[in-house]
């Protein structure tokens, strides 16, 4: 039971029950209401699973404790929290979700004033008072009140309906797997409100069970929504996590599409009109992000895997410098929407994509030179890590190296990353090559790697 | 300067100030002990109108659920309202969040098993042994509910219990014009209704608007009546009734602007109760012998027990009481209603009383057994307990003594009691005697001796 309960940067996480209990969910939750600037609400809001009950009521005991207002949105997704805390002016916000972690899980994430996930510096503060344990606990006559909100889904979608033509949007078939989580809510209501259409697959929110592990891969959405694209006619089809931050694409045919290919997509889609040139994306994810970029005069700025990296690299730019961030894991985000990771927007941008240039999603990947990506990972047994790394540096002399998480080592037409995972005691090894596939070099990689660990 | 008991994490739960004492954690862990105690099943919580209620309840439901209980919330409500509903419902077990008599900054917990009553003795220190071994019943997500309200049920119980003990027809038929300070507490909505819908009464309320803070202190004491008294006075009403925050303890106010001592209270409801109920009676030390001349004219015994609700509780189920109290508190327990002191079934014996007898508060009061009673505190330094109670015995020789709960000494006609505060560092001291001169005397003897 190694990893059921994480404390880190990125806030706490666990299996409800057996590693994630009331005491940590209410003494983080009071550190964070002690590490907010008092006088200003926090903004609350879960998603589906059962647990969010339990950790909803010791979150909001934590921060009326500390003299703050709560305002609770309900069961909605994590982009909702994000959007209401700037629109509520709020000092901060926590949405309660282990997003794509299977349904036993749950995790508090943390936001601050812009809605914006803490940085490094802002979550080490963070973890320093949980850990001291001095919460900042007011008298009984300044403490705070709970306010219920039910409206926020219709706040966001007033949010989305400035930037996107909803109306627009109307011809495409679009068909989408809930995985049970909150985007079902916010899709049937964009089809109440705007007529969509979307078909909704796995849209019942019981918080109990899941229909799928809610993981945004190919293969997942391969197996969900390929066989349905056909029949059905449609155009599109996306699948979500539980808080609907990340996204998957099937395209007309039914295949799944490789969940790296939604950073380079929006790339492709909002350079050409957006004031930043700079594409924030991790070391792991595909050059493919280059090809585009240098299409429309873009700049890829790579950085370490993991949340905390994107959102520290944010913080470093202006926003006005910035065309958008994300990983390879299907999570983006985008100015527009204040650099929230958000599916749902990033649906609504390719579908806005496709209708602009009239094309199926297909046909847009056809546009694209081809990169072939090779993954592997391997048990980690080395106790000496930097010395593997020095070594398999030293192998590859002619490359570009990048040594700010684990090597990364490219050339013109490919590269590689070896890494140590952050979550598992593995290392990972992936090359990626234009127009055919580093079998060669992933092997020699695989081998080196191996016998050094 | 004197040690205060900010927080206090005992057999009888868990009591403590606002703001870094009772912290919400804190809260948390001890419900979820409590859940864990009595099983996931459904547990029944509610509390009073004090500011932290809300941040309690929350923190508490947050334990509960992460022990796999079913919660259901009955809000803003009195403490015997509360446990009525256990009873009838048959839930796990409950608990009301409330200081009681307490000021504005404490909060607490009290706990119910699943008959609706105190934890016996043997029930709290099995809790307090589980909370403190943190040792957890820990739901995962399939296990976990959502929190269920249920606001109008329970009230509706309550009240029909009351009604179904006294002549509602013959209250009603008099429409008595009733005054009532509900210390804005949990009761303040449910005792206007009760009184002025439900018994027809005449009505002029005060403070019983449970959103404002406690407009006067929170025990319904003579002292702290002063406004309820103006207002009996001003309005001519027949009785003056005044509340604590959470609905179960009563003081009385008579037709003259008198509020009455509340053993006086506890007599004329035992008088009234022995009446309809026949068994046996159960006070605790302190309480007047008043109490043992009515029970005597009715042919009834009494049994004493030591300070505190649970203990009068626990006895009156063992000798199966037709009624029982705590004079000096203010608290009335009628079994037939429920088995737990109850400002409601107190309000309804005596409007019954006034009803059938046709006579005034202080008409009663005055055929009621006379005696005089001092009470007093003092300051005293831990270690010097033992000492302080033994010179005490040793200086009234011929007296008869009971060590169940610190000291009493009894004779024929009088009696004192000496105990230490559960709550601070003082001894109580109470007096009782047939004449004021006579309790005089003994309230300065022993007075001198604890102090000498």
């Amino acid at each position: 039971m190694n990893s059921a309960l994480r404390i880190s940067h990125v806030g706490l996480r666990g299996i409800v029950g057996k590693g994630l209990t009331a005491t940590h969910v209410m003494e983080f939750a009071a550190a964070f209401g002690t590490f907010l600037e008092p006088g200003r609400p926090v903004v609350l809001g879960r998603d589906p699973r059962l647990s969010g009950n339990m950790i909803r009521e010791g979150v909001v005991a934590s921060l009326l404790g500390c003299g703050h207002d709560v305002i609770d949105l309900g069961v909605v997704s994590t982009p909702v929290v994000q959007h209401a805390i700037q629109r509520l002016d709020a000092a901060g916000g926590i949405a309660i979700s282990a997003s794509h972690n299977t349904i036993d899980w749950n995790a508090l994430r943390f936001f601050g004033p812009s809605g914006i996930y803490l940085n490094t510096a802002e979550a080490g503060e963070l973890l320093d008072i949980y850990h001291l344990r001095r919460f900042r606990y007011e008298e009984w006559n300044r403490l705070g009140k709970l306010v219920v909100v039910d409206t926020a889904i219709d706040a966001y979608l007033d949010g989305l309906e400035r930037v996107f033509d909803l109306e627009s949007l109307r011809p495409l078939k679009v068909v989408v797997d809930c995985c049970n989580g909150t985007s079902a809510l916010i899709l049937r209501r964009m089809n109440e409100r705007f007529g969509c259409g979307f078909i909704l697959i796995n849209e019942r929110v019981d918080g109990r069970t899941v229909a799928h592990t809610p993981n945004t891969s190919a293969s997942i959405v391969e197996l969900q929504l390929g066989p349905l694209m056909k029949p059905l006619g449609a155009d599109a089809g996306f699948l979500f996590d539980m808080d609907a931050d990340r996204v998957a694409l099937a395209d007309e045919q039914g295949r799944g599409i490789s969940e790296e290919m939604i950073l380079p997509m929006l790339a492709d889609h909002l350079l050409p009109s957006s004031v930043g040139k700079l594409v924030i994306a991790n070391l792991s994810s595909t050059a493919l992000l280059e090809d585009v970029a240098a299409r429309h005069g873009g700049r890829v700025l790579r950085v370490p895997v993991g949340r905390q990296a994107a959102i520290d690299a944010l913080s470093t730019y202006r926003p006005e410098q910035i065309a958008l961030a994300g990983e390879g894991t299907g999570a983006v985000m985008m100015p527009q929407f204040r650099f929230v990771y958000d599916g749902i927007a990033s649906m609504l941008a390719i579908l806005t994509m496709m209708r602009q240039r009239g094309q199926s999603v297909s046909e847009i990947l056809a546009g694209y030179p081809k990169h072939h990506i090779l993954k592997a990972e391997i048990p980690l047994t080395s106790s000496n890590i930097p010395a593997l790394l020095i070594e398999l540096q030293g192998l590859y002399p002619d490359g570009q190296m990048d040594r700010s998480d684990g090597l990364r080592i490219s050339w013109p037409d490919r590269w590689f990353h070896v890494r140590v995972s952050q979550t598992e005691p593995i290392i990972r090894v992936i090359a990626e090559q234009r127009g055919a596939e580093p079998r060669e070099l992933f092997e020699s990689l695989l081998e080196r790697v191996r016998s050094l660990n | 300067m004197a040690r205060q008991h900010l927080l206090k994490v005992g057999v009888s739960g868990v009591r403590g100030v606002i703001g870094g004492f009772l912290t919400p954690a804190l809260g948390a862990s001890y419900a979820q002990a409590f859940g864990t105690y009595v099983g996931k099943g459904r547990v029944v919580i509610g509390r009073d109108t004090r500011t932290s209620g809300e941040m309690l309840t929350h923190a508490v439901n947050c334990g509960l659920l992460a022990a796999g209980c079913e919660v259901i919330d009955l809000g803003v409500i009195p403490t015997p309202t509360i446990q009525i509903y256990i009873a009838h419902t048959r839930a796990r077990g409950g608990m009301a969040l409330t200081a009681s008599h307490n000021p504005p900054e404490y909060n607490a917990l009290k706990l119910f098993n699943r008959e609706g009553l105190f934890f016996n003795h043997y029930e709290r220190s099995e809790l307090l042994d589980l909370f403190h071994q943190s040792d957890f019943a820990r739901a995962g997500n399939e296990e976990i509910r959502a929190v269920r309200q249920d606001l109008t049920t329970a009230p509706a119980l309550h009240l029909a219990r009351v009604l179904s003990r006294v002549d509602a027809d013959a209250i009603r038929r008099r429409r008595f014009r009733v005054a009532l300070d509900g210390v804005n507490g949990a009761g303040s909505e449910l005792s206007v209704r009760f009184l002025q819908s439900v018994l027809g009464t005449q009505l002029e309320a005060i403070s019983v608007d449970p959103t404002k803070v406690f407009p006067r202190i929170a025990e319904p004491r003579p002292d702290t009546l002063t406004e309820l008294a103006e207002l009996v006075r001003r309005s001519g009403s027949d009785v003056g009734f005044g509340q604590d925050p959470d609905g179960d303890r009563l003081a009385v106010c008579d037709e003259t602007g008198q509020v009455l001592d509340n053993d006086d209270v506890l007599a004329l409801a035992v008088h009234r109760a022995l009446a309809y109920t026949p068994g046996d009676v159960v006070v605790n030390l302190t309480t007047s012998a008043a109490i043992d001349d009515i029970a005597m004219a009715h042919g009834r015994k009494v049994y004493r027990t030591p300070v505190g609700e649970a203990n009068v509780v626990e006895m009156m189920q063992a000798v199966g009481a037709a009624i029982g109290g705590e004079g000096s508190s203010g608290g009335i327990i009628y079994p037939a209603v429920h088995l737990c002191r109850d400002s409601y079934t107190a309000m309804a014996l005596v409007l019954d009383l006034m009803a059938e007898t046709g006579k005034t508060v202080s008409q009663l009061v005055a055929e009621l057994p006379r005696y005089t009673r001092l009470s007093g505190k003092v300051a005293f330094e831990h270690g010097r307990l033992g000492t302080l109670m033994q010179s005490l015995e040793e200086g009234f020789p011929d007296a008869e003594t009971n060590r169940m709960d610190g000291l009493k000494l009894s004779w024929a006609d009088r009696w004192l009691h000496v105990r230490s505060s559960n709550t601070e560092p003082l001894l109580r001291l109470a007096v009782e005697a047939r004449t004021a001169e006579a309790a005089q005397t003994l309230f300065d003897d022993a007075w001198r001796q604890l102090t000498s």
